[in-house]
Order: C-alpha cells, then structure tokens, then sequence
C-alpha cells in the first residue's frame, strides 16, 4: 500500500515535470458547467498548402529559409524546408504516429532530435478536440480559456471572443514537452506559428507568405 | 503500301532524332577545350558583374515551386552580394571567408572556416561566375555539351562531401560572351534550383560598400 502511495507520488511528480504549461500563468476557471469547446489545428479545416518563411533555432545552429506545408492526404503532409539558396534541411512526409524522411540535412540527422520533431508537427498538423476537457483555466493577462485533457496529454489555449485557437501544448515524455502559438488570424488561418521546445531549446518559427 | 508509309514515318522519326541530337551533343575533348579557354578568357576580363535573378527551387516529391527574385553583385576576387527582394528580403553577403546574412532585423556573421556548406556554395557560385568551376577536377568531373544558344557544362561531383547534398552542377554559358546565363543545382533528394540571370552588366563601377560586411 505504501509502495503503490510513493508510486502514484512518482508518477505525480514526472507527469508535473513534464508538462509544457506553468500553472502560475493560469487560474482555475470557477465555472463549474461549460460547453465541451470545439476546436481543431488550422491545418485540418479546409488547409490545401502554405508557403512560409520560416526559421529553426536549435542548438547552435540557427537555420533560415523558406518552407512548405501541404496537405498530401486526409492523413498526412508534406513539409520542406530549404534555404534561401534553394538546398534542402528537411523534406518529409508526415503522418500522425510517424513520418517518412524523404531527406535530412546531415548535421540535423539526429533520431533523438527528429522524433521530437515529429511529435511537435504531430500536435501542430493533427489536434483536434475529442471529449469533454478535464479542467478549464483562464490564462492570466490573454484572457484565453485554456482546456486541459490529461488523457490526451494536451492543452488547447481558445480566444473564445473570435473562436480561434491560440495555442496547443502536449508532451508524451520529459524531453518532447513542446508549447505552439497561433498568432495574427487573418481569414481563419495564423499569419504566424511558433514551435517552442523548452527542455531541448528549439525554436521553429513559420511567418505566412502565400496559399 | 503500307510498308512504305511505316518505312517513310521511321525515317522521318530518325531525320528528326538525329536533328535534336546533332544539336545537343557533348563536345569534343578539343572543342571542350577551346570552349574552356573562352570561357575562361571571359572570366579573366570580367572584373565585375551585376545581374537580375530569379531562382526557382522545384520540389520533386510534391511537385511544387519556390520562386525567389533578387539582384546579384559580384566583383573581384571574391565579393558576392545576393540581394533578395522577393517573397521577402533577405542579404547574403560573401566578403573572402567571411558570410554576412541579413534576414530581417537579425544579422549573423559566419566564418567561411566553419561553415562547410556555405562554404561550398561560396565555391560553387564564386567558380560558376569566374569560369573556374570546370577547371576543378579535384572536386567535379565535367562535360562540356554544345546546345543550340548556349554552352551547357555539365559538373558531377566526385568529392564525397559535396556528393551528399549535390548530384550535380549544370552551368549555361552564353555563346556571345562566354559569361554564365544559368545555374542549376540537383540535390540528391531529387529537388533542383534552377537560377537564371538576366540584365547582365558586365564592367559596371559597383562601390565597395556593397560587399562591406557591418
């Protein structure tokens, strides 16, 4: 009984660890009743490609260039990323539990490095609400409501004044803990997305250029 | 009857076979050699050159294209200034072995000695301007093809570092002044970038400022 006590402890205790969001920047919601939200990743609703300038900080390296996300089927996509020269760092076709590389540029051919960033693009391409949210907070400062389902390991950040989804935040371990931001909507889409890994510092940044 | 109609089309197939392929033939190793030394006579007298761009990067898998637009300065020895205006600006400078890139409001300086990859797009673009790409055996193997406007050289790489992002180099010299029109870069992955230049001012004063590095 004890044992099972400090287990649960543990268990506790990692899963706090590795969670993306500080709960100081949230108050619990006091609305005991609310609507389960309906949301889903601005990739899935009616997404056919973009164009992106886009930028990766990770490590000592600082990568710019320009990149494509297109939608190849109803479960997968297609990102390339080159330089402005026009020689490739990535190009892979991504699914929901894996991706395929079609070309890794070699200093980046990591497969610790890459499976973290295939559960980002995971989170950012495939998340949609399923079930009723296990808690509501309210971020302090935004405003936003922010749902959390501890099943799915994610939180979805809502502006519930322009129903749009201003960020996710999932983790499946330590290291994968990973917080995106959706910013400036224009016509239903973010002008700009932000992909922040904090335990392993990577930044990917995707400023919109063109459908 | 018939035969003769069969006979008279398989004739006019080869006539027009042996057309297109009489008009893109690889050269001589004599021809490839004259041509070499125009191109490089060209190169010797061009102590500057300033030129429109449009790269276009064509992504095989996805059968996409990325087109990007600038205006291209290069001055002797080693100074390149690439001047990207469009889908949005960006500066590459190469100034000897150093690298300044300017991507909005961040600037980041970056050593020739530490960056292999630019390094050899450094060289690349540098040799493609200059004629001398050609003369690098240690790291291309070249053929030389007489199209029917221009030189197409054709460079494999046979260095093992550059043989793992590029499979192959083509360069397009203009037939009139032996300077290079296009640039086309295969990746192994099976993508191309396709640069071509237009607007050539060749000998135009260009000011030093242009390749200073802040």
């Amino acid at each position: 009984m004890r044992s099972l006590l400090f287990l649960n402890i543990i268990l506790l205790l990692l899963l706090s660890a590795c969670d993306p969001v500080k709960k100081s920047t949230l108050s619990l919601s006091q609305e005991n009743q609310y609507k389960a939200p309906t949301w889903s990743s601005p990739f899935l609703k009616g997404f056919e490609k973009a164009l992106f300038r886009t930028s990766l900080d990770v490590a000592d390296k600082h990568l710019t260039g320009i990149s494509i996300i297109k939608r190849t089927s109803d479960s997968s996509f297609h990102f390339t990323f080159s330089n402005e020269i026009g020689l490739t760092y990535f190009d892979m076709e991504l699914y929901r539990n894996g991706f395929r590389p079609d070309y890794i540029f070699d200093p980046i051919n990591k497969k610790s490095f890459l499976k973290i960033l295939q559960s980002d693009f995971a989170l950012l391409l495939f998340s949609e609400s399923e079930g009723k949210p296990t808690r509501r907070y309210v971020q302090k400062g935004s405003g936003d409501a922010v749902y959390m389902y501890l099943g799915m390991h994610i939180y979805a950040f809502m502006d519930i004044k322009h129903n749009n989804l201003t960020g996710l935040a999932g983790w499946s371990n330590y290291f994968d803990a990973v917080l995106v931001r959706f910013e400036d909507y224009e016509s239903g889409f973010p002008k700009e997305v932000q992909i922040l890994n904090p335990k392993i510092k990577m930044v990917l940044t995707f400023t919109f250029l063109g459908g | 009857m018939k035969h003769i109609k069969k006979i008279f089309l398989l004739a006019v197939l080869l006539c027009l076979y042996c057309s297109l392929h009489a008009q893109s033939k690889p050269l001589s190793p004599a021809d490839a050699m004259d041509v070499r030394k125009r191109i490089s006579e060209s190169a010797k007298t061009t102590a500057s050159l300033e030129a429109r761009f449009t790269q276009i990067k064509e992504l095989s898998v996805i059968k996409e294209k990325i087109i990007s637009k600038g205006v291209f300065y290069f001055k002797k020895e080693k100074l390149l200034r690439w001047e990207y205006t469009d889908p949005f600006p960006y500066l590459i400078i190469f100034n000897c072995d150093r690298i300044f890139v300017k991507d909005e409001d961040k600037e980041n300086h970056i050593s020739l000695q530490s960056n292999k990859v630019f390094r050899e797009v450094n060289n690349i673009l540098v040799g493609a301007v200059q004629g001398t790409l050609m003369a690098d055996t240690k790291n291309f193997e070249c053929t030389i093809t007489d199209l029917r406007d221009e030189y197409q050289a054709s460079m494999i790489p046979v260095n093992l570092k550059i043989k793992e992002t590029l499979s192959e180099i083509i360069l397009y010299f203009s037939k009139s002044d032996y300077t290079v029109d296009k640039l086309v870069m295969r990746e192994v992955s099976g993508d191309y970038t396709h640069i071509e230049f237009s607007e050539k001012k060749i000998n135009q004063n260009i000011s030093d400022a242009k390749f200073t590095i802040p």
